[in-house]
């Protein structure tokens, strides 16, 4: 498995063929259902290209706002690996590491094995959209995360993208490449944070690749500055019996989005899916969800809420194809929603394709105020107004970061949603 | 102690409550009777402090004037309300919502707070009364819970809180019979010299367990009847019919007789 890098990463087209071709594509605009809400005037002041070492100065105190998780952790600053950030000194057995170095193809030592084979096809003729396409030109070799056949890796992998955007080229690519293989399990964390006030953005894709019978945990929290772009796409392949469970937070950013694609095409493949997203101020905040059933027998669940305050934009466009043939389908999908402003938004897009005939399918979506009953009742308990109304939003919110089984995280994320307990 | 006078309160324009008297004395329980619509909830939820009425006339207790108390104001000042329907709040964890409430009421009366521990202590206590299984504390608060778990996590907080003025409107509806049993018995566990009831019920029943010291009954937003236990028999024989009839014909604001104050 374990190959020449180079050869892995030969692209499909040349850098110069690729961004001619973003150039015709262009970037994507409110017709495009995937970019309805998107604030496209923002994102078109996004510059794009390589990376670069940022400025050690410019990340002083990024530290504290990193979670401290047990097992490795990889930090990648504006798609260059920080190895005096990272931890990658215990690896456990079966777990192999792919880094990226300080230039576009570097590998460094550590012990970290090499693995071309996880990583995904660069430089795709077919990148589904212009900011595909710059991912592809621009990540570089991206970080891979290997897990051999059988092997059961406990403590999570973190990997930590940080965007620190300066200058006129202010925005950067990065991506992830992980396969478990037949049998083995693991947790990985991507943890998306940024640093600075300038405006920037950073365009980030994770591939997964589950071989049979693989389980896998995958957390992404997205907490960039609010200065910032943050443009996230995870491509999922499920084989036979895998199984993915999904936490997705996204809480950072004027445009965060996560957009999160499963392909279930291996027979009982099941796929777990849930996030929150809470948007204050001016934000929007974006998810992209589709699951694919393109196999007998499989299950799949999308459980997203939203909490949207201010003059904030929440959007979920949920998908579910079931292909021909997919018997024995089993999918649901939910969206809630708590309006704490009369400005702010909520815009919810079940798509369902069905095309077997064997399918149990449901879907729901609902947006809604405070209950002042709810409200009433805490206060005849002595709750006074506001804390009740803080108790009922975290209530609603905690409903997902419950979900979250490692604690250091949980405890990370409702710090940051502004809980005085857990 | 509870001081009512010409009670009032409207709602869109439809007054519900049109001059309700009454007087409730230290350690007292006070049951009031009456038909459906005829006030009762409305009463308990105007001592509550629920917005949306419109409220005229005088509520103190202790002195304290609780009409121009926030509800919040109000559990501080010792008046806790059992929910006829008591509210799911998914999310919220049991123990955690019990444990602000108790501190929310401390802090305003200028008190410690309870630590988590000596919380689990009181807790336990109060689960004992009617009792619940410990994963009780760890649900979220109501969600999922039967009408009689729902029932009993109304006098759970009850003892936790250890109200002044408790106010347990219909208490027993949607009980079965070892439910309201559990739920009475909670009740009269907590009855004592410095704490006060008004229990609100549409029957008898739930009177053969929890004995008032005084039956009032409540017809067209007025109390037209007050009297000791054995008005509540009468009332199960005989229905509301005769204080219907009887109310119409009386004087309005008849002076009741209640709790000396």
């Amino acid at each position: 498995m374990t190959g020449a890098p180079s050869a892995a990463l030969a692209p499909e087209l040349s850098l110069e063929a690729q961004l001619e071709r973003i150039a015709t594509i262009g970037y994507p605009t409110k017709r495009d259902e995937a970019w309805r809400y998107a604030p496209h005037t923002i994102l078109h002041q996004l510059a794009f290209g390589p990376s670069g070492v940022v400025d050690a100065a410019v990340l002083s105190g990024i530290d504290d706002q990193i979670p401290t998780l047990a097992g490795p952790r990889i930090v990648v600053v504006n798609g260059v690996f920080d190895e005096a950030r990272s931890d990658i000194t215990v690896l456990a057995d079966g777990l192999e590491l792919l880094l990226p170095g300080h230039g576009a193809h570097g590998v460094v030592e550590h012990g970290v094995v090499e693995h071309g084979a996880v990583l995904p096809d660069p430089g795709r003729a077919d990148a589904p959209d212009a900011f595909a396409a710059l991912n592809d030109a621009y990540s570089g070799v991206g970080v891979g995360v290997h897990v051999a056949a059988g092997h059961h890796i406990v403590a999570p992998i973190h990997i930590v993208t940080i965007s620190a955007p300066a200058g006129t080229q202010n925005a950067t690519c990065s991506r992830v490449a992980i396969q478990l293989d037949a049998g083995s399990s693991a947790t990985v964390v991507e943890t998306r944070l940024g640093v600075g006030s300038e405006f920037g953005g950073a365009n980030t894709r994770t591939t997964i690749s589950l071989g049979d019978n693989a389980s896998f945990d995958h957390i992404i929290v997205q907490d960039v500055p609010s200065t910032q772009v943050h443009l996230s796409h995870t491509e999922a392949t499920q084989s036979t019996g895998s199984e993915l469970t999904a936490r997705l937070f996204n809480l950072g950013a004027v445009y965060g989005r996560l957009a999160y694609d499963v392909h279930l095409t291996g027979d009982g493949a099941r796929v777990d899916l849930s996030g929150l997203y809470f948007g204050r101020g001016d934000q929007t905040l974006d998810q992209q969800i589709n699951v694919i059933h393109a196999a007998e027998n499989c299950t799949s669940r999308q459980a997203f809420r939203g909490v949207l305050d201010d003059e904030s934009t929440g959007i979920f466009n949920g998908g579910i194809e079931v292909r021909p043939g997919a018997n024995g389908t089993e999918a649901e999908q939910s969206n809630d929603n708590l309006l704490l402003s009369n400005r702010a938004e909520a815009n919810t897009q079940p798509r369902l394709e069905i095309l077997a005939d064997d399918v149990a399918c449901k879907h729901g979506a609902t947006v809604g105020q405070l209950n002042d009953e709810a409200m009433y009742y805490l206060r005849t308990r002595g709750i006074a107004a506001e804390a009740a109304r803080r108790l009922l939003i975290n209530g609603f919110a905690d409903q997902v970061v419950h979900d979250v089984g490692i604690e250091a995280l949980r405890t990370w994320i409702t710090q940051r949603l502004g809980h005085d307990d857990d | 102690m509870l001081h009512v006078e010409h009670l009032t309160a409207s709602i869109g324009g439809t007054q519900i409550l049109k001059g309700l008297d009454l007087d409730v004395g230290n350690g007292e329980v006070h049951a009031i009777m009456g038909p459906n619509g005829s006030g009762k909830s409305t009463f308990a939820h105007t001592l509550a402090g629920r917005d949306g009425y419109e409220v005229g006339g005088t509520v103190t207790l202790d002195g304290a004037d609780l009409l121009v108390m926030t509800p919040e104001a109000r559990a501080a000042a010792g008046v806790f309300i059992g929910f006829q329907y008591p509210v799911e709040i998914p999310g919220v964890n049991n123990m955690y919502f019990l444990r602000t409430a108790l501190n929310s009421v401390r802090r305003a009366r200028g008190e410690t707070e309870i630590s988590a521990r000596e919380f689990l202590a009181i807790a336990n206590e109060a689960m004992e009364l009617v009792q619940m299984k410990k994963d009780f504390l760890n649900r979220a608060v109501n969600a999922g819970f039967s009408g009689g778990e729902k029932k009993r996590n109304e006098i759970l907080q009850m003892a936790v809180m250890q109200p002044r003025l408790a106010v347990l409107d219909e208490t027993d509806s949607g009980l079965d019979i070892d439910a309201l049993r559990v739920v009475a018995s909670g009740v009269n566990a907590l009855r004592g010299p410095d704490r006060s009831m008004i229990v609100i019920t549409h029957y008898q029943r739930l009177l053969e367990y929890i004995k008032p010291d005084f039956v009032h009954v409540l017809v067209d937003g007025r109390i037209v009847e007050s009297g000791d236990y054995t008005l509540a028999l009468h009332l199960e024989e005989a229905g509301y019919a005769d204080f219907v009839n009887q109310e119409l014909n009386e004087v309005p604001g008849r002076p009741m007789s209640g709790a000396p104050t």
